[in-house]
């Protein structure tokens, strides 16, 4: 297994100035389509209301002034009916009889006389509802609703109570069905149109109530964007004036701070590398004459000079690091030629086998050269100092990413060890035994920052062909996209 | 007869351990503490090679290296205590013919000395008379016009021009011009030559945003258009 480290799906606080605020929880809705869908829900339910009460309260209007008046008409009716009827009549005198009787458009009129029916020319007395017949043959008047051939009527019973006849009304309700049914359709239609409104009202309701939080929202964006001095201008809502006083106050503060630590970090910078400068060439002095020197004298030289060196390397690698860590640190991308670039870095540190992939003379990547060779040389020099130096590198190219493997023939990094290797100042248990170690520390975390910076990852593992040593990976994307 | 050498630093410690790296090296060096003792320095008895720190009590480092440029085409070295890629951009466009960071290696100071000194023409200008429309480089004169007038190059701009014209119409890269121009090796800084192109398409080119003669190749290099 690899200890990989740096990798680039991971969220690196270096490589990406502007944080990432993005709720992990799952309410994908944002501010706005909330408020939005809240109104719509509210004018959907109000609407909803509103239509059944119209409704309800319609129908029970037009059915009920269509009963009473069914129900008057056949009161009378049954009364002249039982006027009329003699009690030898039989069912042959009804139609002459029934004709006498009021006649309304929509209402028919059934009779039954001992056991015979006076149908009409739709209807006989199968098509009456059951429950009514029998309560007529309790001698009880009453009306059922009731649906004959598919439509709905109304059917009202009346028992002559002189003779054994009844006297049914049949009402046909179609057309308050009808127009029910029309009026249902309006309303509907009327629902989802104010459903509609509600929406779009509230859509243009919270652009408004959130104008100034885009306001926020760019000022913040611009200030992650490196513009310290955006302001946000004073509000005339004084909740929001609030906020847009705390956002400034924030914003001031945190130009101050930056400001102030780039200042100090550059003078930093100026105050190490000025004598250190002095320094090197102080010694480049006594270096050129050296012959001049008493034994003694050289030995001190040497011990001067080689720790002046290192401790130049240190200084220098603690600045880049600062330099990343203040997210200051940009990619001056260009076109390399890998293998060119590979034996310019491995030129002067003697021959390291290069395997490259095939038909790869014009390998080409979009790089930082400054960075990729110092990325380079640090994997070199760790090889060197604690794997007996650099045994082959290997490039592979899978198509999206290309690798550049560093190998070495010393006793390989434990897999417990293989993440913490790459922290500032620590050091293998390998290297921590040994004496006069020149390194810095810093070259490996150097490397994954690096890396990082072209959105790439680093990590170590086992050499593939079995023998001891370790192999340290840098994987880069081929193709960057930003421009030249 | 020795090279002079002018030595702008405020830093007295840096300026006097930099004048003894020279000296050992034959240079004879004039040491100045600010820019204005500079000018006034260079305006009567200008000198082979300038070394300018960037940071400077009064007038900084650019502003010096621009107006010593405004009296000469010396070769310039600007010396920055930060590896920040604007300061070293602008040192450039300032004029400055290389860049140094703090702290250097005395070993390369001497090298990029010797390197601009480099009297010597790229070898085998195969155009030692060059004309390309308005474009007239006398490579041997060390002189180049542009529609019959003179234009002022300096030392490094020329060579960068007479290289491009040793094969008019090849593309030549970073890494070339780097090594051909500069005497870096393939890794050298490629924000040299870009500066340089730069600055050469102002003094040369009739449109510098358009440029006729001078022409990027997107992910290859420069050409020079015939």
């Amino acid at each position: 297994m690899a200890g990989e480290v740096g990798s680039g799906d991971e969220p690196s606080e270096l490589s990406v100035p502007v944080p990432d605020h993005e709720d992990p929880r799952p309410a994908p809705l944002g501010l706005r389509a909330r408020i939005s869908l809240s109104f719509a829900v509210g004018g959907l339910l109000v609407s909803v209301v509103l239509a059944g009460a119209t409704l309800v309260l319609t129908r029970r209007q037009l059915i009920d002034s269509r009963e009473s008046a069914a129900a008057a008409v056949a009161v009378s009716n049954a009364t002249r009916l039982s006027n009329q009827l003699t009690h030898d009549a039989t069912i042959e005198d009804l139609p002459a009889i029934a004709d006498s009787l009021t006649k309304i458009e929509g209402i028919q009129r059934l009779i039954r006389l001992g056991d015979s029916w006076l149908p009409t020319p739709e209807l006989d007395s199968e098509d009456l509802p059951r429950l009514l017949l029998d309560q007529l043959a309790q001698r009880e008047a009453g009306q059922q609703r009731s649906s004959l051939s598919g439509q709905t009527h109304l059917v009202v019973g009346i028992p002559l109570t002189a003779f054994d006849a009844d006297y049914f009304a049949v009402v046909d309700l179609a057309d308050v069905e009808d127009t029910l049914g029309n009026l249902q359709i309006v309303l509907f239609g009327a629902s989802i149109f104010a459903t509609l409104i509600a929406a779009v009202f509230g859509a243009w309701v919270s652009q408004r109530t959130l104008r100034p939080l885009r306001r926020v929202r760019s000022a913040a964006e611009a200030i992650a964007g490196g513009r310290l001095d955006t302001r946000l201008e004073p509000q005339s809502d004084p909740d929001l004036d609030r906020l847009a006083d705390s956002f400034n106050e924030m914003a001031r503060a945190l130009e101050e701070r930056i400001l102030r630590d780039a200042r100090f970090a550059s003078d930093v910078s100026h105050e190490l590398r000025s004598p250190l400068t002095t320094l090197k060439a102080s010694v480049g002095v006594l270096e050129a004459r050296r012959e001049e020197l008493s034994d003694r004298s050289q030995t001190a030289l040497t011990l001067l000079s080689d720790d002046l060196e290192r401790f130049t390397r240190l200084v220098v690698d603690l600045l880049e690091i600062s330099g990343y860590d203040a997210g200051a640190a940009a990619l001056d991308l260009s076109e390399v030629q890998v293998l060119q670039f590979l034996s310019a870095t491995t030129r002067g540190i003697g021959p390291i086998p290069l395997h490259m992939p095939p038909h790869s003379e014009n390998l080409m990547i979009r790089a930082d050269k400054r960075r990729l060779a110092r990325l380079i040389s640090n994997l070199l020099d760790n090889a060197d100092r604690y794997g007996g130096g650099a045994t082959s590198i290997v490039v592979e190219n899978d198509g999206p990413n290309l690798r550049i493997a560093v190998e070495d023939g010393g006793p390989g990094i434990p897999e417990a060890e293989r993440a913490a290797i790459f922290e500032r100042f620590s050091r293998g248990s390998a290297g921590g035994r040994r004496g006069g170690d020149s390194g810095t520390g810093l070259g490996l975390s150097l490397v994954i920052e690096d890396a990082r910076l072209h959105k790439g990852r680093v990590w170590v593992e086992e050499r593939p062909d079995g023998l001891s040593g370790a192999r340290f990976v840098v994987e880069l994307p081929a193709d960057t996209e930003d421009e030249l | 007869m020795s090279k002079n050498i002018l030595i702008v630093e405020d830093d007295e410690r840096i300026r006097t351990a930099v004048r003894l790296v020279l000296e050992e090296e034959g240079y004879a060096v004039v040491e100045t503490e600010s820019g204005e003792a500079a000018l006034e320095v260079f305006a009567p008895s200008p000198s082979d090679v300038v070394l300018i720190d960037i940071m400077l009590p009064g007038i900084d480092g650019f502003e010096v290296c621009r107006r010593i440029r405004r009296l000469s085409e010396v070769p310039i070295i600007m010396v920055t205590a930060r590896d920040d890629s604007h300061d070293i951009v602008a040192g450039l466009e300032a004029g400055a013919d290389d860049y140094l960071s703090k702290p250097f290696d005395p070993k390369v100071l001497s090298a990029r000395i010797r390197a601009l000194l480099r009297r010597s023409r790229p070898s085998e200008t195969a155009h030692a008379h060059l004309v390309i429309d308005q474009l007239e480089l006398l490579a041997d004169e060390g002189t180049v016009r542009v529609a019959g007038k003179q234009v002022h190059l300096t030392h490094t701009e020329f060579r960068l021009l007479v290289e491009l014209a040793s094969d008019p119409n090849k593309v030549f890269s970073r890494e070339d011009l780097l090594e051909a121009v500069w005497d870096y090796g393939y890794l050298g800084d490629g924000r040299l030559v870009d500066v340089h192109v730069r600055r050469l398409r102002t003094k040369i080119e009739p449109d510098p945003a358009n440029p006729r003669y001078v022409i990027t190749v997107r992910g290859m290099g420069y050409k020079l258009q015939t």
